[in-house]
């Protein structure tokens, strides 16, 4: 793993290094058109700098970067920087400047150029050259970046080491990062629980409120009886007086009509919502009314049909 | 005078065997210096170095590995263990942008590196990514440059080796033949007043 040739920096093979660019997704694709060029679309989001940018558009090409024309990538690059986005604005003077230099290198290869060394002015005015320097900084960008790549699978593959931090594993384990000790809970064992705690509860008392009740004229007629048998004379509001039932008090005002009709009683109301006094007939009375003696045992019809 | 008090004595030295150098690193939460552990033991760099050589062949085979990032040194798991212990502590794998792996690569090979290198390298304004791998603690500041406007230099920390697998920086995979060369040609960014002594600065 050590280098070969540079001492302390670890060297990989050119066959790795393509294996680590292969990794990475084509951010270059191409379109409808006549010229390369004009058929080239970038994804520019793939791009954090104009080195990146430069670099995807040889490898779309399936070119090496140690012998491809720069200045042929020229018209390439700047349709790709057409299309940055205004969000890369702040980027976009790197951009330029590595357009600038596509350029300068386009135009010089155009231009015919003294090559005979040993002319001491056919260099001269021409400076360091400036594809070579482009090359060179593409060539070290794309160590780093096929570098970078590797880590990203090396992350992958070995997921990390692990320091002893009680703090962070208790609070990983509070989190519930940990695994369930158990597997997840049937629904249906609740369903059984449910069912066994029914079975041992005792049955609900139902509701007062519920409960059936059974109020007959029988009942209340023998209470306006009784109370006759004590007093010539009964009111009906003092009879009912402290119930506040009122089918108590319908029926036991039913029951008084029903002795009014077998004429046993007689009851007198001398203005409207006043008292109604109910008093025993008389043996004249019953005997102006053709009834001989008080049905007393005769059943009440409680059915109420008389009263239709 | 007997009520005087005196210069408090040196504690007494103790041997610094394997298993108390063992004993010494699991118990520590934080990675120790080789410097705090020879001033604890009353022995001298030497024998701290020897009895770490020692402790890093012993744990090869082991679930706990020596992490040695320069003159610090912690036991961490081992990386056939990360993927369990990964699942204890809830820990996700890593993931960077693109612009975040090409700047740690950067840093990681060239440390100690200023920020104008990265961009050197990157063609590209690494404010902003040199920040957020500060702040993820993969990238830390070993201290300030001698060249004009001493800027920050940067290196890698353990939290790098650690969430990348690496016992050492040895274990960075391989770079460019071509690149490697000329990487030791230039050699590194000189390095002086450093911002924290080595056993103070924090993972």
């Amino acid at each position: 793993m050590q280098a070969s040739g540079a001492p302390g920096v670890p060297v990989m093979a050119p066959e790795a290094v393509g294996h680590a660019v292969a990794r990475r997704a084509p951010a270059v694709t191409f379109g409808e058109g006549r010229r390369p060029e004009s058929r080239t679309q970038v994804q520019m989001a793939e791009f954090d700098g104009p080195l990146g940018l430069l670099l995807a558009l040889i490898e779309a090409r399936q070119m090496d970067v140690l012998t491809v024309p720069l200045g042929a990538l020229a018209d390439a690059y700047l349709d790709a920087l057409g299309g940055l986005e205004a969000d890369r604005l702040g980027n976009v003077s790197s951009f330029v400047t590595i357009a600038s230099q596509l350029i300068l290198i386009k135009s010089r290869a155009m231009l015919p150029r003294r090559t005979d060394p040993t002319d001491p002015t056919a260099l001269a005015d021409e400076g360091t050259d400036p594809e070579a320097e482009l090359r060179a900084r593409l060539l070290l960008y794309r160590a780093h970046r096929d570098a970078g790549l590797r880590l990203a699978e090396i992350a992958i593959e070995r997921i990390g080491l692990f320091r002893r931090e009680p703090a962070a594993a208790h609070a990983a384990g509070l989190a519930g990062a940990r695994p369930d000790d158990a597997p997840t809970l049937d629904p249906r064992r609740l369903v059984r629980a449910l069912d066994r705690l029914a079975a041992i509860a005792p049955p609900p008392e139902l509701p007062p409120e519920t409960l059936g009740r059974t109020i007959t004229m029988t009942e209340r007629a023998d209470i306006i009886r009784a109370a006759l048998r004590d007093a010539p004379s009964v009111v009906l509001q003092d009879l009912l007086a402290g119930i506040r039932d009122r089918v108590v008090i319908a029926v036991t005002f039913l029951a008084m009509l029903e002795l009014m009709k077998r004429r046993e009683i007689v009851v007198e109301q001398a203005m409207p919502w006043g008292p109604i006094v109910a008093r025993a007939t008389t043996a004249e009375e019953r005997t102006t009314a053709g009834v001989q003696a008080v049905p007393v045992d005769a059943p009440i019809d409680e059915t109420l049909e008389s009263f239709a | 005078m007997s009520d005087e008090i005196g210069p408090e004595a040196a504690p007494a030295p103790i041997e610094l065997t394997e298993t108390a150098l063992e004993a010494l690193l699991f118990v520590a939460e934080k990675p120790l210096s080789r410097r705090e552990i020879a001033a604890l033991a009353g022995t001298d760099r030497a024998t701290v170095d020897a009895r770490l050589g020692d402790l890093e062949v012993s744990l090869a085979e082991r679930g706990i590995r020596l992490l040695i990032d320069g003159d610090r040194v912690e036991l961490a798991t081992s990386a056939e263990g990360g993927a369990l212990v990964a699942r204890y502590v809830g820990a996700d794998v890593v993931r960077l942008s693109p612009a975040s792996l090409e700047t740690l690569a950067i840093v990681a090979y060239r440390q100690p590196v200023t920020k104008s290198a990265v961009e050197r390298i990157r063609g590209v304004d690494s404010d902003y990514t040199i920040r957020t791998l500060l702040h993820r603690r993969f990238v830390v500041e070993l201290g300030r440059s001698e060249t004009p406007g001493r800027p920050f230099l940067y290196g890698t920390g353990f939290e790098f080796l650690e969430r990348f697998g690496m016992t050492s920086l040895e274990a960075l995979p391989p770079l460019d033949v071509d690149v490697a060369a000329r990487l030791a040609e230039e050699g590194g960014e000189p390095v002086t007043d450093l911002l924290f002594a080595p056993d103070e600065t924090t993972p």
